[in-house]
C-alpha cells in the first residue's frame, strides 16, 4: 500500500512536467509570433497575442516588458506603465525594464509634484528593489534552516561549543534581517494594492461618487496605492500623498 | 561824376529789388520752368530751369515728367532766402541739363510741385531737337559750334589707352580740358557716361599749358581707370563740362558797369563717345584655377605662428599683390587637407594707384587647426592670372608652411590618427523605449508566491521538526539514565511479554507448574515495575490494595487476585490442570497485562 503512493507520488511530477512542456511550446511559439508582429508594427495584433499567453494564468518578465513595449507604441501609456511595474516586479534587476518604465512614465501628460521618499524606505527599497521577493525568501529560508541546525546541535545533540553559540547568535541577526526584509518586500509588492490610471480621462474625486467635487484629474499612467475600497470606488493615494477616490473600472491592478 | 553815377545806380538796382520781394513776398507757392534754348541740335543741350517760390523754407522739389528722348542730369540748385517785414521768401533754383537722344519736337509738360497737399504746375515747354549741324546759329555762344570751329576757344578731348582690352583688363581714359579763354567758374565735370566697365577714378592732374596752334591752352586732365566687365563692343559716352567764360559780346571798352553787370557765358563742352571693343580671355591653355584675374600679380603667404596646440588656430595671411583689378582677384583654393580643419576668416584688399594703372594687394585670412600633433605642412597655394602684355596664363605659387602642432591636454589619439575634438554631444536621455525582448523567460503562475507555498512551509517545517525530535529523544534518553522507576516502568510491558513468551513455550501438560510460576512472575514483575516495587513482597492481597489505590476498577483487582490465586493453585496441584486450561491461562494474562497497561499505575 505505502508503495503504491510512492509511486503515484513519483509519477505525478512527471505527468505534470509533460503537460507543461507542451505548453510551454506552444506558449514560447506565440511569444515568438507575437514579437514578429511587434516587428512588423502591428502593435494590436502583438498585444492580443501576449495578452492571451498571460490569460493562462502564467507570467514572466519578458512577457510584461514586450506588451508594456506594445501598448507603448499604441499611444497607451497607461497600460504601458502598468505591464513594465508587473515586469519589474518579477525582475527588478532588469536595466531595459526600469528604463522603459521611466521612459514611459515621462510620457505622463499629468506629473505628480513634490513626490517625497519617507528616508527611511526609501534606504529599505534601496537595499530591496534590486532583489526579487523570492531570493529574500530563499535567504531567509536558509538563514532559519541554519539557525535550526545550530539548534538541533546544541539542544538536540548537546553540543556545547562558544563557536556554535556565536554562530548562532550572528544567523539569528541575520535571519531577523532578512525576515523584516522579506516581510517590508512581500508588503511592499503584494499586500500594497498598487495600480496604475489606464483611463483617457481619470476624474479623481474626493468622495465615492460622481456626484462629488472633482478633486484632480488624473492623467493615464500615474501610479496610485489603493487604501481603500466602496463598492465600485477605490480610494486611491498618488505619490505625492494627495489621495481621491476613482471608479474602480479606470485604474488597473499591478 | 562816375561814382556818383554809380552810387545812383546800386541804389535803384536795390530799390528794385526790394520792390519786387516785397512783390513776390505777397505770392503764394508757385512753380516756374523755362529752357535756356527752345531749339538745339542733336549733340547740343539744353538747360532746364526750374524755380519753386514760397514764403516757407522747406520747399519741396519739383517733379519732373519723364523725358524719354533726352538724358537727364541733375546740375543742382540754389536757394534764395529773403526776409523782409518780417515776411520771408524762398526761392530755389533747380536746374537740369537735357542732352537729347533723337532729333524731333517734344513737349516737357507736368513739371510740378506737391505743397501742403496742393499740386502747383508750371507752364508747359517745347523743346525742338534738329539733326546735328542743322541748330540755327544763335546769338549765345554755341559750345557746338566752339568745339568744332578752328578758332576754338575750349574744347574737351577723352581719349583712351587702348581700344581692344580683355575683359578686366585695365583701360586709361583721359579727359583733357583744353581752354585759351578765362572762365569764371571752376569748370564741373560730368563723368561720361561707363555702362559696362566698372569705373574707379585715377585722379586729377595739376593744370598745365599746352600751345596748340600757336595757342596758349590750360589744360585740365583728369583719368579714369575702367575695368569692362564684358566682353563686345562697349561705348564711353560724352564727358562733360560747364564753366563761365568771359563773354564774347561785351564792348570793346571795358567799364566797370560791364565788369558789374555782366557775368559771362555760361558754356558746356561735350567729348566725343569712344567705342571700345573688348576682348573674351581665350580660353586655349586656360588652367582649372583660373578664376579671371588679369594683370600682373605676385602671391605671398605667412602664418601668424609656427608652433601650436592641436585644436588651437594659427593664422595664414595670403596676399595677392600686383597690378590689375585687385578688388576681382578671387581667393586661392584650398583643397581638404586631412590635417587642418580650415575656416575662412575675413578678406580686405587695398588699391593704389601707380602711374595711371590700379594695382594693390588684397589679404585673405584663413584660420587653420590643426587636427593632430606633429610636423604638419600647408601645401603652397597657387594663383593664375592672365598677363594681357605677355598673352599668356601666369602661376605663382606660395612656399609651403610647416607647422608645429603640439599634442594637446587631453589628446588621446595615436600618430596619425586624426584628432577630433568633442563635436557632437551625445545626452543620457533616450530618444525611444528599449526593444522587445526575445527571450521569454522562464514562465510560471502568475500570483505564485514562494511564500505561501508549501515547498517553502516545508522546507522550512523540516529543521523545526528535526530539532523538536532531537530534544524530545535526548529528554527522553536522559530521564531514562537518571530515573529507574521510570525506566522499570517504560520497560514493564516487554518484559511482561517476553515472560509471556517464555511461558508459552513451556505450555505443556509436563510442565505445569513451571508454566504456571512464569505467568505468576510476568504480572508480578510488571506491576512491580510499573510501580518500581521489587516483586518479591507482593502478595495477592497487596496487590489488590495497589491497583485499587491506583483508580484500577473492582473488576480489574478482582480479575488479577483471581488469576494469581489460580497461578497458586495450578503449581501446588498440576495434576488437577489440562491443556485447555493452560491454553485459557496464558490468554488471560496477556489481556491482564493488557488491560493493566490502560490504567496509569506508574
Amino acid at each position: 500500500m505505502a508503495k503504491r503512493i510512492l509511486w503515484l507520488l513519483l509519477l505525478v511530477p512527471v505527468v505534470i512536467s509533460f503537460g507543461v512542456e507542451a505548453d510551454a511550446q506552444t506558449r514560447r511559439e506565440a511569444f515568438d509570433q507575437a514579437n514578429r508582429l511587434f516587428q512588423d508594427g502591428r502593435y494590436d495584433s502583438a498585444i492580443v497575442l501576449y495578452e492571451r499567453i498571460l490569460a493562462d494564468r502564467v507570467e514572466s518578465a519578458s512577457l510584461y516588458f514586450n506588451l508594456g513595449n506594445a501598448y507603448f507604441k499604441q499611444g497607451d501609456i497607461g497600460r504601458a506603465v502598468l505591464n513594465y511595474l508587473r515586469a519589474e516586479r518579477l525582475d527588478p534587476r532588469d536595466d531595459d525594464i526600469s528604463a522603459n518604465l521611466e521612459f514611459a512614465r515621462g510620457y505622463t501628460r499629468v506629473q505628480m509634484e513634490g513626490v517625497k521618499l519617507n528616508p527611511i524606505s526609501g534606504v529599505i527599497e534601496s537595499i530591496i528593489d534590486p532583489v526579487r521577493l523570492n531570493t529574500l525568501a530563499w535567504i531567509s529560508s536558509l538563514l532559519f534552516i541554519a539557525f535550526f541546525v545550530l539548534l538541533s546541535l546544541r539542544y538536540g545533540l548537546d553540543f556545547r561549543d562558544a563557536w556554535l553559540r556565536r554562530s548562532a547568535v550572528l544567523i539569528l541577526v541575520l535571519l531577523i534581517a532578512a525576515s523584516l526584509l522579506t516581510t517590508y518586500k512581500y508588503r511592499h509588492d503584494y499586500l500594497t494594492r498598487r495600480a496604475v490610471l489606464t483611463c483617457d480621462q481619470c476624474p479623481v474625486y474626493i468622495g465615492p461618487s460622481e456626484d462629488l467635487d472633482v478633486e484632480l484629474q488624473g492623467a493615464p499612467g500615474l501610479v496610485v496605492e489603493i487604501v481603500d475600497q466602496s463598492g465600485d470606488w477605490y480610494n486611491v493615494l498618488f505619490e505625492n500623498k494627495r489621495r481621491g477616490w476613482i471608479r474602480s473600472d479606470l485604474v488597473a491592478e499591478v | 561824376m562816375v561814382v556818383s553815377t554809380a552810387r545812383l545806380l546800386i541804389f535803384a538796382v536795390l530799390a528794385l529789388v526790394v520792390c519786387t520781394g516785397l512783390a513776390e513776398a505777397q505770392k503764394p507757392t508757385s512753380i516756374e520752368a523755362s529752357l535756356n534754348r527752345d531749339t538745339i541740335g542733336l549733340d547740343e543741350q539744353a538747360i532746364l530751369q526750374v524755380i519753386v517760390s514760397g514764403n516757407e523754407a522747406d520747399l519741396p522739389a519739383p517733379q519732373l515728367p519723364t523725358l524719354p528722348k533726352f538724358q537727364v542730369y541733375n546740375q543742382g540748385r540754389s536757394s534764395n532766402i529773403r526776409v523782409v517785414n518780417n515776411e520771408m521768401h524762398v526761392s530755389i533754383t533747380y536746374r537740369y541739363l537735357l542732352m537729347p537722344t533723337a532729333p524731333g519736337t517734344y513737349p516737357i509738360n507736368n513739371i510740378s510741385v506737391v505743397h501742403r497737399n496742393k499740386r502747383y504746375a508750371a507752364d508747359n515747354l517745347e523743346l525742338t531737337v534738329l539733326d546735328q549741324g542743322q541748330a540755327p546759329s544763335q546769338q549765345l555762344p554755341d559750345p557746338s559750334a566752339s568745339t568744332s570751329s578752328s578758332a576754338q576757344d575750349y574744347f574737351l578731348v577723352a581719349t583712351v589707352d587702348k581700344t581692344n582690352p580683355y575683359v578686366n583688363e585695365q583701360v586709361t581714359l583721359t579727359l583733357k580740358f583744353h581752354i585759351a579763354v578765362q572762365y569764371y567758374t571752376t569748370p564741373e565735370l560730368t563723368q561720361p557716361p561707363t555702362t559696362g566697365f566698372w569705373t574707379e577714378m585715377l585722379g586729377n592732374r595739376a593744370p598745365y599749358y599746352q600751345k596748340i596752334n600757336g595757342r596758349n591752352y590750360q589744360v585740365l586732365e583728369v583719368k579714369y581707370a575702367l575695368f569692362p566687365t564684358q566682353t563686345g563692343e562697349l561705348t564711353i559716352g560724352r564727358a562733360l563740362i560747364r564753366t563761365t567764360v568771359a563773354s564774347k559780346h561785351r564792348s570793346q571798352r571795358r567799364s566797370i558797369f560791364d565788369n558789374l553787370m555782366n557775368r559771362g557765358d555760361e558754356i558746356t563742352v561735350r567729348s566725343k563717345p569712344i567705342v571700345i571693343n573688348v576682348r573674351p580671355i581665350p580660353s586655349e591653355g586656360r588652367p582649372a584655377n583660373f578664376t579671371g584675374t588679369i594683370g600682373r600679380f605676385d602671391i605671398a603667404a605667412h602664418a601668424d605662428k609656427r608652433e601650436v596646440e592641436v585644436n588651437q588656430p594659427v593664422t595664414v595671411t595670403i596676399e595677392i599683390t600686383g597690378v590689375g583689378n585687385v578688388k576681382s582677384v578671387a581667393e586661392p583654393t584650398i583643397g581638404d587637407l586631412p590635417d587642418f580643419r580650415v575656416y575662412r576668416s575675413s578678406s580686405s584688399e587695398s588699391v593704389n594707384k601707380l602711374d595711371d594703372r590700379i594695382g594693390g594687394t588684397k589679404m585673405f585670412e584663413e584660420v587653420f587647426i590643426p587636427r593632430r600633433p606633429g610636423e604638419l605642412t600647408i601645401p603652397s597655394l597657387e594663383f593664375t592670372y592672365f598677363n594681357p602684355r605677355t598673352e599668356r596664363f601666369e602661376t605663382k605659387e606660395t612656399r609651403p608652411i610647416t607647422i608645429r602642432a603640439t599634442g594637446a591636454e587631453g589628446y588621446a589619439g595615436g600618430n596619425g590618427t586624426p584628432y577630433s575634438p568633442p563635436g557632437v554631444s551625445i545626452g543620457s536621455e533616450a530618444s525611444d523605449i528599449r526593444y522587445i525582448k526575445q527571450d521569454m523567460g522562464d514562465l510560471r503562475r502568475s500570483g505564485n508566491i514562494i511564500l505561501t507555498s508549501p515547498l517553502y512551509v516545508i522546507v522550512n517545517g523540516v529543521p523545526v521538526l528535526v530539532m523538536v525530535g532531537l530534544i524530545v529523544a535526548r529528554v527522553r534518553r536522559e530521564r531514562l539514565s537518571r530515573d529507574v522507576g521510570y525506566a522499570r516502568s517504560r520497560a514493564a510491558l516487554k518484559v511482561a511479554r517476553k515472560r509471556l513468551a517464555t511461558a508459552g513455550g513451556m505450555a505443556t501438560v509436563d510442565r505445569t507448574a513451571d508454566f504456571y510460576a512464569e505467568l505468576h512472575r510476568a504480572v508480578t514483575s510488571y506491576l512491580a515495575d510499573k510501580l518500581n516495587m521489587s516483586p518479591h513482597g507482593l502478595t495477592g492481597e497487596r496487590i489488590a490494595s495497589l491497583l485499587t489505590e491506583r483508580g484500577a476498577d473492582g473488576d480489574l483487582v478482582n480479575e488479577t487476585t483471581e488469576f494469581l490465586e489460580q497461578c497458586d493453585f495450578a503449581r501446588f496441584a498440576p495434576a488437577t490442570i489440562g491443556k485447555d486450561d493452560i491454553d485459557q491461562a496464558l490468554d488471560r494474562a496477556e489481556k491482564l497485562i493488557v488491560r493493566m497497561e490502560g490504567i496509569r499505575l506508574g
